[in-house]
């Protein structure tokens, strides 16, 4: 059949709901950015650059950039690693292997703010599981305030984030391991290679799809990371764990809609200067594989 | 011998893994059945008492039905929205392929990159006369979702071959026909798939509707949960009985189709 042939109004109902309730408050929220719109006043009034000038006075921006940053590299790789460890041992012949990837993925299903729940009972400092076992088992030392210490808060939530999405990564790598020729492997096992030999030169090339797929959506996911953070510290203590989300709603919760605006712009623009040479780097690897 | 030494390791790791999953799920579910002072001491025992009243109690206060009705017909909508105009657009993008449809599958992709802006949406629906809606919300979440779904359905439709868009034109079917009658029940694997993560995403979901909803009767099971622990934290053991009221749904959805899920994802992700 012709390409021409294939009607573009078939299109047409994914484009319009995508143009009016995506890319329609994206582009308000850029004009709206630069107005002091507040919810208390009457008016709202085109002020330029004052909000992003505010901004960037305010070293609440600056907490909540490098802890996105670093929470979105922590998980994105920690998450692959995780991922990627899991998927190679359950694709080996493990007793009950489908139980055990059910298992594995399940987190994935919980609500996340559910999640973040849970693991405040977790972390809790006198009766939560893990002090209970560090203390159990004679690493007393170990036990934290795991929350509400400065130190220790951000690495929590990451904790936890990794616990709900290895499971997502793990069957993408899954897929990808499915696709490798057995005989392959074998030939170069016949041929002396060793495991991590065979995982560098012949695993890894392909399953580079999985890779960008996993990647990419463990970066996204992680840069807009927000009930996580809002159940668990809510950006604390202090502004120890604040990331842009929770920066927003407390900016959105004082009425400060223009401001809160110009936030999530700063987001928007982190996540495409991150998101698009990750993307066309891992993109053109995969090519010249 | 050492390939049985390695094998008890491997096994080693995976049930370690798995308890590191398990545990926390039991921790609800046991403690969701004690008493207000020994539900906050987070034990790993059984109950001293089994307390079933804990479940009444939710369902006394929580006006946990009306949420999820209000949970189960935004998921059901969305997922009627997203499977049809998602799989639509795909079908064109993918076999027109030419500048404007890879132009159109771009942005797409950079929706799923882009975060939602969330203050201006608002706004937007206030604009339209909609804010508050169920309409308003089946709306955000369908834009919202369109790009990971569009991006599974493209890469899954690459495997459909085109031979097959031929031998239908020559039989004489128009291309509505083609569609819904060829295309769309080969697409099944993957609009399942679609359909999973659609409904996880927005029964899970509390970001939208905490934004976009203030009407307390159209707050989602999420939202309940939410406004529940902050008024009645004290009482652990209902929290937890409220966690197993919310998660039990999508859990027994999730083991009834999880073959489904990891099938489609294999199939979508990778080949695109």
């Amino acid at each position: 059949m012709e390409r021409r042939k294939y009607p573009l109004y078939f299109s047409f109902p994914a484009v319009a709901v995508f143009l009016l309730f995506f890319i329609a408050p994206t582009l308000i929220g850029v004009y709206y950015s630069f107005t002091d719109w507040n919810i208390n006043a009457d008016s709202v009034t085109f002020i330029g650059f004052d909000n992003y000038a505010a901004l960037f006075q305010e070293p609440r921006l600056g907490k909540a950039l490098s802890n996105t940053l670093i929470f979105a590299a922590a998980v994105t790789v920690l998450q692959n690693a995780i991922g990627l460890a899991l998927a190679l041992v359950m694709n080996e012949s493990i007793k009950m292997r489908n139980f055990f990837r059910m298992v594995f993925f399940m987190p994935y299903v919980i609500a996340p703010i559910v999640i973040g729940y849970v693991f405040r009972a977790i972390y809790h400092p006198e009766h939560g599981i893990v002090n209970t076992i560090l203390n159990g088992i004679g690493l007393d030392f170990m036990a934290q305030d795991w929350l509400n210490d400065p130190k220790w808060a951000l690495f929590s939530i990451i904790v936890t984030d990794l616990w709900r999405v290895s499971g997502f990564t793990m069957v993408i790598y899954l897929a990808g391991l499915q696709f490798i020729p057995k005989d392959l492997l074998e030939s170069a096992s016949i041929d002396g290679a060793s495991y991590w030999h065979r995982l560098k030169n012949i695993v890894l090339p392909l399953i580079a799809s999985s890779t960008t797929v996993n990647i990419l959506l463990s970066l996204i996911g992680s840069m807009k990371v927000f009930e996580m953070v809002m159940v668990l510290t809510d950006g604390g203590p202090g502004y120890t764990t604040e990331v842009f989300y929770t920066y927003i709603r407390s900016t959105f919760s004082m009425g400060q809609m223009g401001y809160s605006t110009a936030i999530n712009l700063v987001l928007f623009a982190l996540v495409t200067l991150v998101g698009i040479p990750v993307l066309t780097a891992l993109k053109k690897r995969e090519v010249e594989m | 011998m050492r390939q049985g030494g390695k094998k008890l390791a491997l096994h080693l790791v995976v049930v370690l893994g798995a308890l590191v999953i398990l545990v926390p799920f039991y921790m609800i579910l046991v403690n969701s059945f004690k008493g207000i002072r020994e539900s906050a001491l987070f034990g790993m025992g059984l109950p001293s008492e089994w307390l079933f009243e804990n479940y009444e109690k939710v369902f006394e206060q929580g006006n946990i039905l009306r949420g999820f009705k209000n949970s189960f017909l935004l998921a059901g909508l969305t997922v009627v929205c997203v499977n049809l105009f998602a799989s639509m657009a795909a079908f064109v993008i993918q076999r027109r392929d030419d500048r404007l449809m890879r132009g159109l599958y771009m942005m797409f992709i950079l929706g799923l990159i882009v975060p939602v802006s969330i203050v201006p949406t608002i706004r937007l629906m206030d604009m339209l006369g909609i804010k508050g809606t169920y309409f308003s919300m089946i709306m955000y979440y369908t834009a919202v979702l369109l790009p990971f779904s569009v991006f599974l359905l493209v890469g899954f439709m690459k495997q459909i071959p085109r031979e097959l868009d031929e031998a239908a034109q020559i039989e004489g079917a128009g291309f509505f026909r083609l569609y819904f009658r060829i295309i769309l029940p080969l697409l099944v694997t993957v609009l399942v798939t679609v359909t999973i993560v659609v409904i996880v995403s927005v029964w899970n979901d509390f970001f939208g509707p905490f934004y976009l909803v203030t009407d307390s009767t159209k707050w989602t099971i999420v939202l309940q949960i939410f406004n529940f622990v902050s008024l009645y934290n004290t009482n652990w053991g209902v929290v937890f009985a409220f966690m197993v009221i919310v998660v039990l749904p999508v859990l027994i959805v999730y083991l009834l189709l999880q073959r489904y899920i990891i099938d489609g994802l294999t199939a979508g992700s990778v080949k695109g």
